[in-house]
């Protein structure tokens, strides 16, 4: 296989949101340097917001909130396990952020006299910045990577992070998805943008590709961060959202949320009292299910005309439009029909919940010039605003860190040692589909990690796990794309072991759903006031282990703390199924 | 289907592509890299069954060559 | 550029030339593409024309806009409609006498992109074109002229946009006008509102209802108080809010009565508009929505008797 060398100060791997803002601000910080973005897509269209997005969820905006309230709502939102800079540092920049997107062209909602039409979603503060016409955030993107000089290549699937004799980074390897060209990146710098993990459970519908997140997002940065040595943290805290049932997209109900919108149960009644994601509110979900009172809806018709067209157009318009059409297949109206929803499969995203690769506030992980921002970096609830913020904070970091350091030697042994495991698929001639070991992986994935969860069942599946971990060395593709697969298969079945080995770990319940244990359904501040880290041993071995939590710089009253413990006022009439936590 | 005589989701109008004089928008913005020309008729069609519908193909197609239908399974 | 490049820019084959334009900006520096895609604005085909023009979005050289602003005459609708597209995204302040030239072009839909590329710049020196545009035959030009003055907040431009806010024949224009007024709370303004309270329209009535309380009109509180009848909920909901804000002591029997209104949106708005006013003649009412079906709107009357409790407290 034909061999590409490249040479760059800063790599950045990821085009989606987190990435090029990263790289347009490494370019501005220092001209001088050599940037290259990496994409296994197309820049114009990769990443969570291909098609746009439809508001801001975490918009810290002066006269509605301030960074110490954000702050503290987050801490509450994430049950106290956050490190708290890293959330000053997001809320810090979050508005010169959004005035700076503004400038370039991205249109944020404004009212009549041209202020931000700011609206209520969460439960202390107010975040929401609706973006009616968001849909072309990735066209404003792509221009301004190309005025800041960007290089960029596409179709160019990252694999392994290359270390230096320190432990450092020395840069990236790397094939074509179409070509099959092996490629080597020397780099001082490497910037990890590459989303979430979220081809980690099976959805409902079995389709592979049916998800939540971009598919192309099978986890490879949590899976290259491991393996380069960087801590993971929160990686029991997983993703599980509230999602349009089969289309497994979001319904936005904080998008209609501010027009009348809302989550219900079969009679039409709202039961949880915020629409704003969280452990908690997923946990009302389960329970309204189990409870009796299921199938759980989002709820229109009782708005509008005028308001339902107005929804109509933002939600089939944006982010993922084709929600229309799939109302259209199924004969729902908003006008008449409430939309059928559902728990989604488990994912891992910091944007929405806290699982990610650890980093303190100034993008940096535990590794030397590796850096991380995005869905995969650990800053909990940080949401497409929070990428872009650490994606700027990442490239500059990146380009301060530049200026010090000397390139790291490659490791030729390392080079060698993944064109072997890498492009093994290719030489088998008879094998194993990659999409068939995807599909039994994340059906098991199902059966042993989606909460509740239990110990026996996801040390059984830690067994199954090893079992794909051999059928990984039995696969078989007959082109570069299927190798694409292939490599994907890998950092799926990384993401499903630190998954169940960080819920094992943590011995309480916590998040709501993210993390109920059935086995230990009681949340043990005592114990586990604490992150939970997980990390390749000098050995290779996985390590999971406890870092402590960095004291908090705003202190939290006592009322806020219990917010979202205590969604429901009042106590529940039904509750088959005899758990009471949450309660 | 251009590749396929299964029904895929993404459904291009053979007589509206314009992929034979080059045209690679759709092959280009797909996420999951699931389109290509077919070597039988120059055009765009969909060459791996792993459609996500989010449908950058179709709306950036400058002919308006492209409709994604539901994949079944979710239908 | 390659000449390989060259040759298909100059191909016989427009659907070449256009397909070439496609892919342009990601093989060449912006600025080398730069020139040719104005260049392609003067195509013989229509399909090159409208590429070149789509492509241009947003840039801002001068040469770029005057070649996009040319386009705005092209022959086609859809170049010209391209062009205008781009040239609203365009968001540099140098640009904006060039676009104000253009602010009586004979295409109805040139007018709406130029002034919504004005309204993103904010421009003072586009408050006369826009205050001229009030008068538009073209009701969407109307809408995008009230945005530009509503951004602008320009003083001068209230006598003529109360006129609109309370009789123009467009919903949605005198929706816009009084939002976009509600940054003064001057007597004209004061008196549009009220008569937009009453208008036949429901989102202009709640666009009146909102105004009402960000402006803190107090000599308005009885109409907002007539307006928690309203036979559209979504304007009870905002009047409510607004008597909350105002602090409106008379509003508390018709907010307590909003509390069992089969909308919750509206049970829980109205709750914590009493919370606002905190009246004690609410306890009781608050204390009963506290076991209201809804959590949103239980959690809503817990906040305001806590509120009000806090309050009595204090005194």
């Amino acid at each position: 296989m034909e061999t590409q060398n490249i040479e760059v100060d800063i790599l950045v791997i990821g085009g989606g949101t987190a990435g090029p803002m990263a790289a347009i601000k490494a370019r501005q910080k220092n001209p001088a340097l050599k940037v290259l973005l990496l994409e296994k897509a197309n820049v114009k269209r990769s990443g969570a917001i291909s098609m746009g997005m439809d508001g801001l969820n975490n918009a810290v905006i002066p006269g509605y909130a301030t960074p110490e309230q954000y702050v503290r709502e987050i801490t509450v939102a994430n049950d106290g396990i956050v490190n708290q800079k890293t959330l000053f540092a997001y809320a810090e920049n979050s508005y010169a952020m959004i005035e700076e997107l503004d400038s370039w062209g991205v249109r944020f909602e404004k009212d009549e006299n041209g202020d931000y039409a700011v609206k209520k979603v969460h439960h202390m503060g107010t975040y929401v910045l609706p973006m009616p016409e968001g849909h072309d955030i990735k066209k404003v993107l792509y221009r301004k990577l190309k005025q800041a000089r960007v290089d960029i290549t596409n179709r160019l699937v990252a694999t392994r992070v290359l270390t230096g004799p320190e432990g450092q980074v020395a840069g990236a390897l790397a094939f074509d998805c179409r070509t099959g060209v092996y490629t080597v990146i020397r780099a001082k710098a490497v910037i990890l943008c590459t989303g979430a993990a979220g081809r980690l459970g099976l959805p409902a519908s079995g389709y592979l590709f049916g998800t939540y997140e971009n598919p192309t997002n099978a986890g490879d940065g949590y899976s290259m961060a491991y393996h380069a040595g960087a801590e993971l943290s929160g990686i029991e805290c997983f993703q599980i959202n509230p999602l349009i049932k089969d289309y497994n997209g979001p319904a936005c109900a904080y998008v209609t949320g501010p027009m009348g919108g809302y989550t219900a149960n079969a009679r039409g009644e709202r039961f949880i009292e915020s629409d704003y994601w969280s452990g908690q509110m997923m946990q009302e979900f389960h329970q309204e299910l189990a409870g009796g009172k299921g199938p759980v809806f989002l709820k229109l018709n009782h708005l509008a005309e005028e308001t339902v067209a107005n929804i109509e157009n933002i939600l089939h318009g944006n982010e993922r439009p084709s929600r229309g059409r799939f109302h259209q297949g199924r004969g729902t109206d908003y006008r008449s029909d409430m939309v059928e929803m559902h728990i989604s499969e488990i994912g891992l995203c910091s944007g929405h919940s806290a699982s990610g690769v650890w980093v303190n506030e100034r993008a940096e992980t535990t590794v030397p010039g590796l850096y991380a921002a995005g869905d995969l970096a650990c800053v909990p609830h940080n949401y497409m605003l929070g990428a872009f913020v650490y994606g700027r904070l990442a490239g500059e970091s990146a380009a301060d860190y530049c200026a010090a350091t000397e390139f790291a030697a490659i490791d030729a042994q390392q080079v060698e040692a993944e064109r072997q495991r890498i492009f093994a698929p290719l030489t088998r001639g008879q094998g194993l589909s990659p999409a068939q070991v995807e599909f039994k992986l994340r059906r098991l994935v199902n059966d042993y990690l989606q909460p509740p969860k239990v110990a026996r069942r996801m040390e059984i599946g830690l067994r199954r796990f090893e079992d794909i971990r051999a059928d990984l060395q039995k696969m078989a593709v007959s082109n570069p794309h299927e190798l694409m697969r292939a490599a994907e298969v890998g950092f799926i079945l990384d993401c499903a072991e630190m998954a169940a080995r960080a819920s094992l770990f943590r011995t309480e319940s916590r998040w709501g759903l993210y993390h109920y244990r059935q086995d230990y359904p009681e949340r043990n501040d005592t114990d586990w006031q604490a992150h939970v880290q997980v990390r390749k041993d000098r050995s290779g071995n996985m390590q999971v282990f406890k870092r402590a939590l960095e004291p908090y710089l705003v202190e939290l009253e006592e009322a806020e703390k219990k917010v979202y413990r205590q969604l429901r006022i009042q106590p529940r009439q039904t509750n088959s199924s005899g758990d009471h936590y949450g309660v | 289907m251009a590749f396929n005589p299964i029904d895929f989701p993404v459904k291009v109008n053979l007589d509206a592509c314009i992929a034979d004089k080059g045209c690679t928008v759709c092959i280009d913005v797909c996420p999951l890299d699931v389109l290509a020309i077919d070597p039988a008729t120059g055009k765009a069609g969909m060459k791996y069954d792993e459609c996500w519908y989010c449908l950058p193909c179709e709306k950036d197609c400058p002919t308006q060559a492209i409709k994604v239908d539901i994949p079944y399974l979710l239908r | 550029m390659d000449s390989a490049l060259t040759d298909r820019l100059s191909h016989a084959d427009p659907i070449v030339r256009r397909v070439t334009l496609l892919s342009l900006l990601d093989e060449l520096d912006p600025d080398a593409a730069e020139p040719v895609l104005i260049a392609a604005l003067e195509d013989p085909a229509r399909d090159v024309r409208l590429e070149a023009a789509k492509a241009l979005e947003a840039q801002d050289s001068p040469a770029a806009v005057a070649g996009l602003l040319k386009a705005l005459e092209d022959i086609e609708p859809a170049v010209r409609a391209a062009a205008a597209q781009s040239l609203s995204a365009v968001k540099n302040p140098a640009i904006g006498a060039l676009l104000l030239e253009q602010a009586d072009n004979a295409d109805a839909g040139v007018r709406v992109a130029i002034f919504r590329a004005l309204r993103e710049l904010r421009l003072p020196e586009a408050t006369l074109q826009a205050l001229k545009a009030l008068s538009d035959e073209d009701a969407h030009v109307r809408r995008e002229a009230v945005a530009v003055l509503g951004w602008l907040k320009a003083h001068s431009a209230l006598p003529q946009m109360v006129v609109l806010a309370t009789s123009d024949l467009d919903a949605e224009v005198r929706r816009a006008a009084v939002g976009a007024i509600g940054f003064s709370a001057e007597a004209l303004v004061s008196s549009a509102v009220q008569s937009a309270l009453a208008d036949p329209d429901w989102q202009v009535r709640e666009s009146a209802a909102a105004v009402t309380g960000k402006l803190g009109l107090q000599t308005l509180a009885p109409a907002l108080i007539a307006a928690l009848t309203d036979s559209h909920w979504q304007v009870r909901l905002k009047a409510a809010h607004s008597l909350g804000r105002l602090r409106e002591g008379g509003a508390v029997a018709a907010l307590c009565g909003l509390l069992f209104d089969p909308v919750s949106n509206l049970r829980k708005e109205a709750a914590l508009a009493l919370g606002e006013i905190a009246d004690p003649a609410s306890i009781d009412p608050l204390l009963e929505a506290a076991s209201d079906p809804d959590p949103d709107v239980r959690k809503a009357a817990n906040l305001a008797y806590c509120r009000i409790r806090a309050l009595l407290n204090l005194v």
